[in-house]
């Protein structure tokens, strides 16, 4: 008995000895990736069968156009502020006064990844995962659904945090490190969507033709940022403002609000406005549970045209689908006044399934007019406090599926 | 101050300079919160704060001006901070290493008290290399080499005590000091763990990190296991010896609060897991960047984690004291708890 314990004991040491090299080993650095180098998209690359030597090239422009994490960039066009870009890049410092750069680094991107692509190293755990700041595309905002978030969008997004989401709230940063880290997302959201846009064009080649050796690249590069840019600069103008004189007036009485909150449940269970068919007939977010956001999609769709692609070789994370919102826990993601809901009924919530239910002008056929949504406003609102008229047994929202 | 020479197992009681087990005692009160404030350094970034070594902006460490020092940002109070307790720390070190030279007897922990002071060194030009190199390897290695010189010297803590002097040999129980030995191994292999999850590379792949803390929490259970049966075992056989019983006891409680503070961790720094989504409180909980909480509770995560190494290399140090080889105790009525025979 003894001789079995002794050589179980040696057995657990020498596993732990090796653990602990090992892990030593790991220490030293190999595997390691360098850490300030932007990643090429390489979910774009794969699906629009980049070659090697096109990705050289991708990535050739792109540094011209927008520089390296430690030595960003912008060309004119793309209208970003260079100072707060060189605040947030780089490596994590600071100085006797307190003046800090590297904050995105510091703050971001275990998360959003050094590239933005939401795909950093600590994203793999967490639901909904980071967000993907490549392709332009924003959640929660107060613009138009394809519109671009304005700057004070995102710093609501930065304040508040993303409640129920591993994105925290930055409010004890001071408001000059917000301004740098909203300039340096919206760059990484720019150099992003060039990529895009460069391998696009690329496609188009001829065989062999790599974009960064073409004479007009630099025309090209310009005119792709300043589209890019102006869609930006626009956002402020795309501003969902609701007529003030539809909006409902702040002295209503409880009776008042009761026909609206009726007017309200209606819609939600009706055809038109059809919120059941997702967050279901409880609101407890149970309907359709299998569909995916945007970014999930794209890793489906390509993972079913390429079903030996390795995802993860990519540095996608693995495919997952999105729950639409139990209604009944009154926490809003995107803000909680009216007019936040409002915005969100209105145009819906961009990337995720989730449709906007705005007619598309005042005299469409389809969609629902200002009061309707107001009304949908009144019935969201009141759905926390409202008792369930269903049996119990329809109550528990079912298990989140993943892929 | 005559030097003990003789070396004989009943060194006696009024022979024994008690200096070097007080130096080694202050040099734990000065580790301990040297610790917390490294990890502290790294919980809030503030590595980079100074970014010359040995010299703070230009001053030498100890003429650096204390007013900018004081009021000045809270990276700089803690990395010069934490570079004035280390130096702190590294003089008690030589002190401790002079007063074994001089006051003990025995070889082996004259030279541990040397191993001490270069161990203290080591670390010293580690931290140093790490601003300097702004490398983040180099402060993975600084930050599992510090609970390593913890563990240094708790063994001088120990060794030095009266405790150690007069302990009387016992029949072995073999389990129990093989537990002992292999949870301390376990405790510091959690630790490097810890440290590779802490100081994950802004590059690696997602799949890396999830790894490394799965293996984290799989580990935390084996240690969880053996920190109960070794609760156990050292009641059952060593019930007349508060100095097993009472690290075993503290080893138990430390272990109960690193588990609720590695799950407080998670929670403080990527949120409640999306599977708690119907939970009130989680559907609502916003992390906080930078907070106070989020700072302190991952530091004391990391300082539990020092504490439960030290915690349990006492009771190994003392168990493998009291153990004489050569007899076997009669084992009455062993049970067998998880699969251990206790
Ligand atoms: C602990 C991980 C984590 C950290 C750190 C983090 N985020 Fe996020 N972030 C997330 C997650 C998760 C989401 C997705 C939320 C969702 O989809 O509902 C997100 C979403 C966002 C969005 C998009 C919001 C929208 O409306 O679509 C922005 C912008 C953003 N983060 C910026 C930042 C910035 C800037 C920092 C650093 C100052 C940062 N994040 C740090 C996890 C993190
Ligand atoms: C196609 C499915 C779908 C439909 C139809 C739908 N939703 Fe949603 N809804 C979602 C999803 C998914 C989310 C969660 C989005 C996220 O957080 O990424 C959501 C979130 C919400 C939110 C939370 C917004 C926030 O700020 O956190 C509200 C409110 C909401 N929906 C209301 C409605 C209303 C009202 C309707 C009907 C007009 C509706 N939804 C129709 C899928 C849908």
């Amino acid at each position: 008995m003894m001789k079995a314990n002794s050589s179980w004991f040696w057995a657990r040491c020498g596993l732990s000895g090796t653990l602990l090299g090992m892990l030593l080993l790991g220490l030293t650095g190999c595997g390691e990736a360098p850490p300030a180098r932007f990643r090429l998209n390489m979910v774009e690359m794969v699906s629009s069968e980049m070659s090697r030597d096109q990705q050289i090239g991708i990535a050739n422009v792109l540094t011209a156009a927008f520089g390296t994490p430690d030595e960003p960039f912008a060309m004119a066009e793309a209208e970003l502020d260079l100072k707060k870009l060189k605040a947030a890049a780089g490596a994590v410092a600071s100085d006797q006064l307190g003046n800090e750069v590297g904050l995105y680094r510091r703050h971001c991107a275990h998360c959003h990844g050094i590239s933005g692509d939401g795909a950093g190293p600590t994203a793999a755990f967490l639901n909904p995962y980071p967000r993907d700041y490549r392709q332009g595309v924003y959640k929660f905002k107060s613009t138009e659904r394809v519109a671009r978030p304005t700057r004070d969008d995102l710093r609501r997004v930065l304040v508040e945090g993303v409640p129920g989401t591993a994105m925290p709230s930055f409010r004890l940063l001071p408001d000059h490190q917000l301004d740098a880290l909203i300039e340096y997302v919206i760059y990484l959201s720019m150099r992003g969507e060039l990529e895009q846009r460069l391998v696009a064009e690329t496609f188009d080649l001829d065989e062999g033709e790599r974009i960064d050796q073409l004479p007009e690249v630099a025309e090209i590069t310009k005119e792709v940022v300043a589209e890019i840019g102006e869609k930006w600069a626009q956002a402020s103008d795309l501003v969902i403002n609701p007529d003030a004189d539809l909006a409902p007036p702040t002295d209503r009485s409880p009776a008042e609000l009761a026909v609206s909150i009726a007017a309200g449940r209606e819609l939600f269970h009706g055809e038109r406005a059809a919120c059941v068919k997702c967050h279901g007939t409880t609101a407890l977010g149970d309907g359709e549970t299998t569909d995916f956001d945007d970014w999930n999609k794209r890793l489906f769709k390509l993972s079913e045209s390429k079903p030996d692609l390795d995802l993860a070789e990519l540095g996608a994370l693995p495919v997952r689908t999105i729950r639409p919102r139990n209604l009944r826990q009154g926490i809003y993601r995107g803000g909680r006044r009216p007019l936040d809901i409002y915005r969100r009924i209105h145009a819906g919530i961009n990337g995720s399934p989730m449709p906007g239910s705005a007619k598309a002008s005042p005299d469409a056929a389809v969609g629902l007019a200002a009061e309707e949504i107001w009304n949908l406003v009144d019935y969201v609102q009141s759905l926390p406090f409202d008792s369930l008229s269903l049996p119990p047994e329809q109550l528990v929202a079912p298990k989140r599926e993943r892929l | 101050m005559s030097p003990v020479v003789a070396h004989s197992p009943a060194l006696s009681k009024l022979s024994q300079s008690r200096w070097p087990h007080r130096l080694a005692a202050a040099l734990l009160g000065l580790t301990f919160p040297l610790i917390w404030i490294g990890s502290l350094v790294t919980t809030t970034q503030a590595g980079m704060a100074v970014p010359d070594w040995p010299n703070t902006y230009g001053y030498n460490l100890f003429l650096y001006p204390w007013q900018t020092w004081l009021w000045g940002p809270w990276d700089l109070l803690i990395e010069h901070g934490h570079r004035l307790l280390a130096s702190a720390v590294g003089l008690l070190t030589i002190a401790l290493a002079v007063a074994l030279f001089c006051l003990d007897g025995r070889r082996w922990i004259r030279w541990l008290g040397i191993v001490a002071v270069v161990g203290v060194i080591g670390q010293g030009v580690l931290g140093g290399m790490r601003v300097l190199l702004d490398d983040r390897t180099l402060a993975k290695l600084h930050g599992c080499a510090g609970p390593a010189f913890f563990a240094l010297c708790v063994a001088l803590w120990v060794c030095t005590s009266m405790w150690w002097t007069n302990a009387k040999r016992r029949p072995t129980t073999g389990g129990l000091e093989r537990l002992t030995l292999i949870t301390a191994l376990l405790s510091y292999v959690q630790l490097v763990l810890g440290a590779q999850v802490r100081h994950i590379a802004l590059g690696a792949r997602p799949d890396v990190f999830q790894m490394l803390v799965v293996m984290h929490l799989a580990l935390a259970l084996v240690l969880l296991a053996h920190v109960t049966v070794l609760v156990v075992r050292t009641v059952h056989h060593r019930r007349d010896q508060p100095a097993l019983v009472r690290p075993a006891m503290l080893l138990g409680v430390l272990m109960t609060v690193q588990v609720g503070l590695g799950l407080a961790t998670w929670v403080v720094k990527y949120g409640s897991p999306a599977w708690l989504a119907d939970w009130g409180w989680a559907a609502g909980y916003t992390v906080a960047a930078d907070s106070m909480l989020q700072a302190m509770t991952v530091t004391a995560h990391v300082a539990t984690g020092s504490l439960i190494l030290a915690v349990a290399l006492v009771l190994a140090l003392r168990c493998w004291r009291l153990a004489d080889w050569g007899r076997q105790a009669a084992v009455a009525g062993s049970a067998t708890l998880l699969g251990v025979t206790t």
